[in-house]
Order: C-alpha cells, then structure tokens, then sequence
C-alpha cells in the first residue's frame, strides 16, 4: 500500500516537476508568512518581523531544496540530468561520439552475428526430448578409428546391450524419387526400428512403420519430410494415395514427419531397413548407430556396456571381425565434429576484434578525460562527490555502449540475414542460426560489460592523481603524462591482439593458397558435370539372368546417351565414372582387394573372404566404375600399358586400370601389368580381372589428402553397382547453359525418369572449398576490421603526443634540429608501440596459433613466412598512422610552435 | 550565558507531527507553534525538516494533505491523519512511554 504511494507520488512528481515545485515553494511561502504574522501579532513592526522569520527559518532556497530532495524519483531525476548532460556533450563532440558509437558498433555487431551462429551450432540443445541421451554408436578398431556398424555386430549390441532404451541403425544417400508432383534426386535415409524413437519424434502426420513393413520382405513404406510433403505433395492431408517409387520398388506413404526434423540432415524420405536382408560380413561396416539411453544411464557407462559386446565378438571370431571396442558419443557433439574448431576459432577472432575495439574507445575517452580535467576540478570543488563523478562516466559510456550496441545489433540482424549465402553447406544445424533472445541476451551482455568496464575505466583514470593541481597548474602542462602513458599501453595491447587475428588470417589464408594451387591430378577447366541415377537398377532382381540383361540394358542405355551427348556441338570429351573425384570428397567406395596371383578365383564370397585374410594376397583401394573417355576428358595421363578399348566388353575377360600410386604401394618391385586381381566384393561379380594399364594419380579423397590408390573398372564390364552416382564429365569451352540445355533434352529423351544434377567441375569444388572460404573470409575481415582499428589507435595517440610536444618541438628546431630529426622524433613515438606490441603479439600467437593446427594445410602453426609477413605489415601500418602527425610537426614554424599553448 | 539545547530529540518528530495532528488537520507553522507551545519551549522545529517530513509522512501513507483557505484566508497546506497514521500514534506513543519510563528507572537508580 505505502509501496504504491511512494510509487504513484514519486512518479507524478516526475511527471510534472514543475507543478511540485511550485507547491513546495508555496508552503515555504506560506510557513513564512506565518511566522512573520505571528510575530506581529507578538508586538513586533512588520519588517523585523520578517527579518526574524527569515533568520529563524534560515535560507528559504535551502529549505526548499532540502523538501524537494525527498523521494526515489531524485535519483531518476539527477541521472536524467546526466544523460542530459552525456548527451549535450557528445554532441558537442560528434566525431569522437561518431567514430566510439561506430567502432563499438562494429565489435559488438560482429560478435553478436557470430555469436549467433556458435548459439545455434554449439551451445542450442537439440530440437528432441532429452537431447542429452541420444548418442551416436561406433564399431571401434583397435588403432582406435571409428567404424560404421556390419548388420551381425548391430545385432548382438542391439540384443545383449542393457543401457539403451533404443538402439537403431541407420544410413541415407542421394537417389532418385519418383511419385511426388516431379522426380528428383534427394536424400533418403534407410532407419532400423527404434530410429524415430530414439530420437523421440512421433509423425505430424500419419504414423511411423508397423511391424509387418519392418520384416524383411516385408510391405515397403515411406515416411517424408515435411519440407518433401508441401513441395511434393501438395501438403495433402490423405496420405494414401501417394506412392513413391525408389531404387524399382514402390513405397507407400504412410506419415510425414513434424516441420524442422531434419535427422539425418537433409533427409526428405524414410525407409525401413528390415526390409532388405541383412549382410551376414562383420567387417561389412555399413550402418552408422544411433541410441537413447536409459534413464539415469551415463554415455560413459553405455560405452563400457558396448566395449564388452565388441571384445566379446572378438574373442569369438577372431579374423572375422575387426572391431574390438565401440564408440559412443552424445549426437550433439557428433554432429558438430570438427566444425566446433572453426567456429571457437571465428568466435575468438571477433573476441580480440572487440577487445580492439574497447582499446580503442578507451583510448579516446582518455583523451577526452585529460582535456576535462579542469572541468572535473570545478565540479569536485562545487562538492561532485566520488559517486556522483563515477556515475558521471557510467552514464556517458552507457550512452556510447547502448548506441553502439543497438547499432550493432542491427549490423547483426543484417549479417545473420546474410548468412545463409556464405555458410558453408556442410555446417550442421545453420538453418537454426537466427537472432533470438540467447543472442539478444549475448548482445545485451556485452553491452553492459563494455560500458562498465569503459566507465570505471575512465573515472579510475580521470579521478587519479590530485584534481586540485589540475586548477592550478597551466594549460599545457597538465594534459597528463601519466594519461598518455596509459593510452601508448593500450595501443600496445591492440597493436598485439591485431597481429594474432592477422596471423591466424594469414595462416588460413596461405593454408587456402596451398590447397587451390594442388593439382588434383586432372584439369579443372571447363568441365560439366551431370550426375544422375540410373533409372534400369543393379541388383534390382536376384535371378542372375534377369540381372546381368538389366546390366546389359543399362550399359545399353548409358552407350546411347554418352553418343547423343558426344554429338553435341562444341562437347570436345564426354567420360562417364561412378563418382566426381575430389569435389565430394568421399564419394568413391573403398575396400579390400584380393590378388590373385596365378591362383584358382575364388567360387563364392566366402571362399574370397577366406582368402583374403592372406595380407600377402590382399590390397586396399578405391573403386571406380569409369569409360575410357574419362581419363581423355579429365586429362588423367596414362603411364604405362593401355586404356580400356573397344575390345573389353562383356564377354571378353575384364580389365582394370590402376593409378600410379597404387602400383607403387602394392608392387614396389614388380610390373604390376598383367597381375590378376578380383575386386568382386565392390560390385559382387566374381569375374577376375587383368591390370592392363597404369595411369596418373588424382587426389580423389580432396586436395587436402595424398593422392589415393584407385583401381578402375569398366563401365561396360561390371555396370554401374549401387553404392555409385554415376556422374558423366563434359568438357566444353562453350557456354555451360548452352550445353546444359542441350544436354537435359536429351536425358528428357532417354532416360524421362532420371533426375540429373547438371553443375560445373569448378562449381562442385567450390562447394568442397565451402568451410575453409567461409572461415578464411570472416577472419580475414576480422584481421581488416582490427588492423584499421589499431592504425586509428596509434594514430591517436601518436598525434595527442606530438600536438603536446609542439612548444619543445619549436624549441628544437629553434636550437638548429632538421626537420628530419624531427620527423623520426615523432615517427619514432609510433615505430616503439609498433615494436613492443607486434613482439607481445608474436610471443602470443605462438602460442594460440598452435589451437588453428587442425585447420590449416601444408602450413605450420608457426610459420615464419606468414610471422614475418605479418609483423612487417603491422610494423609498416604503424609507422603510416605515425608519418601524417609526423609531418605535421615536421612543417611546424619554430616562431608559431613557441608561442603555442 | 549558556545556549538552551531545543533540538527535537532524535527520531521523534515524526510522533510529535502525528500528535499535534491527532486533535485536528493543521498547516505547517501551525504544528510548528503547537509543538513549541506544548513544549513550552522545549523544543523548536527546524522549518527545513519539518517540510521535509511532511513529504516522508505523506508517502508512507500516515498523512493525507489539501489546500485550505486558513482563518485570516491565506492558502495554505492543511494536513490531517490517516487511519493508518492514526494506528501508527499508538504505536509510537506506547513505545516512547515505554523506553521513556525505562530510562527514568536507569536514572533513579545511577542517581
């Protein structure tokens, strides 16, 4: 009650001031009055009546002051008055309040934009229930590398585990889906039971698969995205008369997942695994796990619980398997990986840009604060308290802060919203990056940080010392010696945390260099790509007849169009392999060859696995389904022995072609043409082959890793298999739109079913490039945004130091310096913070940089090239914002620069 | 000649407004002159303080005040009690009697 009182009073006094002070002046009024007519009454004249009043009642201002004083809304009131008085004197000041505002702007925008794609990426709990126990499950080898799960290993840590609650498999890919209003190429995930329950999601639509569609053979049936379901399927509330056939099966839709699922990410389609039958290999690793554990069971537990099934599989089959422990790992973490690096490196980046930032308001306000020190005098002997001084600065740098900080958070509403067009594509979870209240709160937090800390800052500086002296002593002499050292401090700070943002920029820079200038092994020019999926299936049937005519008829199909596309005008080579090297990165299956030396091959799979356990008689290799145009088109050299040729076909004995690494590794001291090998476990046709030639190497796993082994089928032996995207290569120095146009009227002719994805060679790279240019363009902007900031800093201080130096400027000059002498004196100022910062600087970097190392490519963490480079940089920028105040001086008259005070 | 102490005790003008207020409503010299009348001179206000007061006592909800026409019709401020502020006499006064008797009693028996 007496709460509100105080409340509502307070407010309608600050609602009109005015009228509350002509009240209060009123009753003093009127006291007086009183008293005076009471002494009158007394017996007293009327004139020293009032006198004696007034002498009694004391200094009637004072009195009304001391009421007036009364009540909270006072301290509203004076802070008003300060913001007021914050405010006339910025603007009094617009280019040190536009160049603060501007540069906290720009610090607090920056780190607010990035702090927002950390948020989403890092810090946000997954959109399920209990993110906190959903994990993703590994097969581990005893070097330690993770492995996918082989069907029979999932089995027994499915069935003997007692710490998940769900454990499900899972795997997903591009194919071709057609039965929605157009068919289109589109991840599809295969999900074991338990997938959609581990995750805890139900269907916004529909349900999720029954028991009879998760048996093998069993009634196929398909989930799909929601994104799938509006573009699709006309967001259709009846489900059942949608049926999407995929791979020549038809599936049924029976449910739509809710808006914003996205596990595995990018998935448009759900399938059943049960349906396909299981491979009975354990060292066929082809399922990645996902499990929730149980109630109050930890990761560290379910991983021991794990372990002991793996070294159990071991124990019992020995040669057959090759894990002997497993992996678990909260999903969260999985999905981030390797980005986590990337963007604690951005994040620390935009922290030091900001650190610059404050260096550099910091050192203004300094300045300012050394020119009003007599201001502050006066005031402190008018009776400012320490308070009320304190409060002074806080509202001032409040007012910058604020100003700054809303500036920058529309910087960062603009920067997020520009976001989606550098992020890289493989960045997980990025749809989720947008400014909500987290970041708003980030923001909001930095603010109140960089005004505190700019605040305290200033009144510590601007109350040390003795205020008196700042009355009495002269102008010039007391522009602070001690402020000035203080800000060459702050300078050299920025000066230091500059260089390591730009030597971890240049690092990443010459990291990208590198990478670009590595030949893949081929020519990048002009080449299209198309990759597409077959619309005749392998392995669709499990009648071998049936399958080696659809075989048959694919190799067919893939003839006719590969003629259609050669016509082409100005298509000077067309090559067909089953997958784009490098772009991609891990497109083309790897595994175990068996040689075979002179021996009987092998009659089933069995019999080769058995064989393979001989290391003698074993390899290991990529496996790539090509034509023999492919090696012409990319530009692949042929080394040795001969391409395929018109002779290899069907029928005649099958041929590979091996890279020149391979040949080296495996047959060091032997030719490695005319060996036999049988490669048949890749596309399960058991059928020999001869080596015949060897051809240049190509950095198929991505320009970052050392060229792989290869060994290279014919299209027209073994068919394009299932785990390929058979990609064909144009090369053409036409206009890719011509020949795109070109190119899907004649796949529309030939193949209506096939989707194709018609890009450039240079385009799919790029997209490899995607993460290390994002990382390298926001440093690098980061390392420009502070290097401007530190050269504005030095030259503040550099010029606030000559201009205090003019009078012993005109001295020397008079006493017969050369303008020279004077240049370096000045200049000299500059090249010393330069020095001490860049060797500060230099010492820490060696030992941030060392955090980049799993960034960077063919570069060390400490490399002298990029430290030098960097340093001499800085030196020079230095030693710029130094030489303008030097010339300055420099042209002073000696008679003007006397007289100056 | 030695100057007479009329400073009001510590904390009490807020009960000395509130009983000067409890006959009738008054302006602000008026409780001044009550309170020095009563006290015969005891006690002389601070014109500052009391205003001041006045202020405090309005906030907390123990006086109410309006402008009145006074007898030789000058406007003036005329404060007047609250139930609450009422309540609040009691209590003070009891309190006051109380610590005012305790303090009789540790005099007495020093004296």
């Amino acid at each position: 009650m007496s709460l509100w009182r105080q409340f509502t009073r307070g407010l309608r006094v600050l609602g009109n001031r005015k009228a509350a002070d002509r009240e209060i002046a009123d009753e003093v009024g009127h006291y007086l009055e009183e008293a005076t007519a009471a002494l009158v009454a007394g017996g007293l004249a009327p004139d020293e009546a009032r006198r004696a009043a007034s002498l009694e009642m004391g200094n009637a201002p004072a009195v009304r002051e001391q009421v007036r004083g009364y009540g909270w809304e006072n301290t509203i009131d004076s802070l008003f008055a300060e913001l007021r008085y914050a405010a006339r004197r910025l603007a009094g000041n617009p280019g040190f309040a536009a160049v603060s505002i501007l540069t906290l702007a720009l610090g607090i925008g920056a780190s607010t934009a990035i702090f927002s794609v950390v948020d989403a990426v890092l810090l946000r709990p997954l959109p399920y229930p209990n993110p906190e126990k959903i994990v993703r499950v590994w097969e581990q080898a005893p070097d330690g590398h993770r492995m996918n799960l082989a069907d029979p290993n999932f089995d027994d840590f499915h069935t003997q585990n007692d710490t998940f609650a769900n454990l499900a498999a899972y795997e997903y890919g591009l194919s071709s889906v057609t039965g929605g209003s157009e068919p289109v190429r589109i991840n599809i995930a295969i999900v074991s039971s338990g997938f959609f329950q581990a995750l805890g999601v139900e269907p916004f639509r529909g349900r999720t698969f029954a028991p009879q569609e998760q048996r093998l053979r069993g009634a196929p049936a398909a989930i799909v995205s929601h994104g799938y379901w509006q573009r699709y399927l006309g967001a259709t509330t009846d489900l059942s008369k949608f049926h999407l056939r995929m791979e020549g099966a038809v599936y049924p839709v029976v449910g739509v997942m809710p808006e914003g699922f996205d596990f595995p990410p990018g998935s448009a389609v759900w399938t059943p695994r049960e349906l396909d039958p299981e491979i009975p290999s354990r060292t066929a690793h082809n399922w990645r796990g996902l499990g929730r554990l149980r109630d109050g069971v930890t990761v560290a537990q379910a991983r021991a619980n794990l372990s002991a099934i793996g070294r159990r599989i071991k124990a019992q089959y020995g040669k057959d398997a090759d894990l002997n422990d497993a992996a678990v790992v909260p999903l969260a973490d999985a999905m981030v990986g390797d980005v986590r690096t990337a963007l604690l490196t951005l994040l620390g980046a935009v922290g030091l840009l900001l650190l610059v930032a404050c260096a550099n308001v910091a050192g203004l306000l300094l300045a300012r604060t050394s020119a009003r020190r007599k201001e502050l005098a006066v005031r402190v002997a008018l009776g400012a308290g320490r308070g009320r001084l304190i409060q002074q600065f806080l509202v001032e740098s409040f007012s910058l802060s604020v100003a700054g900080g809303t500036l920058g958070i529309l910087i960062a509403v603009g920067a997020v919203r520009a976001l989606p067009t550098i992020l890289p594509a493989n960045l997980p979870r990025q749809q989720a990056v947008a400014i909500n209240t987290p970041v708003l709160l980030f923001a909001l937090a930095a603010i109140v940080a960089v005004a505190v800390s700019l605040g305290l800052f200033a009144a510590w500086r601007a109350a040390a010392g003795d205020l008196q002296q700042a009355l009495t002593a002269g102008s010039r002499s007391y522009s602070g010696g001690a402020t000035q050292r203080f800000r060459a401090f702050l300078v050299i700070g920025e000066i230091a945390a500059t260089l390591v943002i730009l030597i971890g920029a240049g690092l990443l820079g010459r990291s990208f260099l590198r990478l670009i200038s590595t030949s893949p092994g081929f020519s990048q020019q002009n080449l299209i790509t198309m990759e597409f999926s077959l619309p005749i299936p392998w392995g669709a049937s499990s009648d071998p007849t049936s399958e080696q005519s659809g075989i048959l008829r694919q190799i067919h199909l893939m003839d006719d169009i590969l003629t259609r596309l050669r016509a082409i005008p100005g298509a000077e080579s067309v090559g067909l392999a089953g997958a784009l090297p490098v772009a991609a990165g891990d497109n083309l299956a790897d595994g175990t060859f068996l040689l075979l030396n002179g021996q009987k091959p092998p009659a089933n799979f069995d019999e080769w696995g058995r064989m393979a356990h001989n290391p003698s008689q074993a390899g290991y290799a990529l496996y790539c389904v090509a034509s023999e145009a492919y090696f012409r088109t990319l530009g692949i050299p042929l080394i040795r022995g001969r391409m395929f040729g018109e002779q290899d076909d069907w029928n005649s004995p099958h041929v590979a072609v091996i890279s020149e690494s391979l040949a080296r590794e495996r047959w060091p001291h032997q030719d490695p043409i005319g060996q036999v090998i049988n490669f048949g476990n890749m596309d399960g046709n058991l059928k020999p082959q001869t080596i015949v030639g060897i051809v240049g190497d190509v950095r198929a796993r991505g320009l970052d890793s050392p060229p792989s082994p290869v060994i290279y089928v014919d299209y027209r032996q073994r068919g394009m298999h299932g785990n390929s995207s058979p990609t064909i290569l144009m090369r053409s120095a036409l206009p890719v739109g011509e020949i795109v146009s070109a190119a899907r009227g004649i796949f529309r002719d030939l193949a209506p079913d096939a989707p194709v994805k018609f890009s450039t060679f240079a385009n799919e790279m790029g997209g490899w490039l995607a993460d290390r240019r994002f990382l390298l363009l926001l440093v690098g902007l980061f390392a420009a945004a502070a290097l401007a900031l530190a050269a504005v800093g030095i030259y503040g201080v550099v010029a606030f130091s000559a201009a205090r130096r003019t009078q012993e400027i005109g001295i020397r000059m008079a006493l017969g310096a050369r303008r020279s002498n004077v240049l370096l004196l000045i200049v000299g100022e500059g090249a010393r913070l330069a020095v001490l910062g860049v060797a500060i600087g230099i010492l820490a970097s060696f030992v941030i940089t060392r955090l980049l190392s799993s960034l960077l490519f063919g570069v060390s963490a400490t490399d002298p090239v990029t430290f030098a480079g960097v340093a001499v940089l800085l030196s020079a920028v230095a030693l710029l914002a130094s030489y303008i105040p030097a010339r300055r001086a420099m042209r002073l008259d000696p008679n003007t620069a006397l007289r100056y005070e | 000649m030695d100057e007479l102490n009329t400073d009001i005790i510590q904390g009490t003008l807020d009960m000395l407004i509130l009983k000067a207020l409890s006959l009738e409503p008054m302006h602000g010299f008026g409780i001044a002159r009550r309170i020095e009348q009563v006290s015969r001179g005891v006690f002389k206000v601070n014109p500052g303080s009391l205003l001041t007061a006045f202020q405090r006592l309005e906030r907390v909800g123990w006086l109410n005040s309006e402008w009145r026409q006074t007898d030789n019709s000058r406007r003036a401020k005329f404060y007047r009690l609250t139930r609450t502020g009422r309540k609040q006499l009691e209590v003070e006064t009891t309190n006051w009697n109380r610590r005012a008797s305790a303090i009789a009693r540790l005099l007495k028996a020093v004296g």
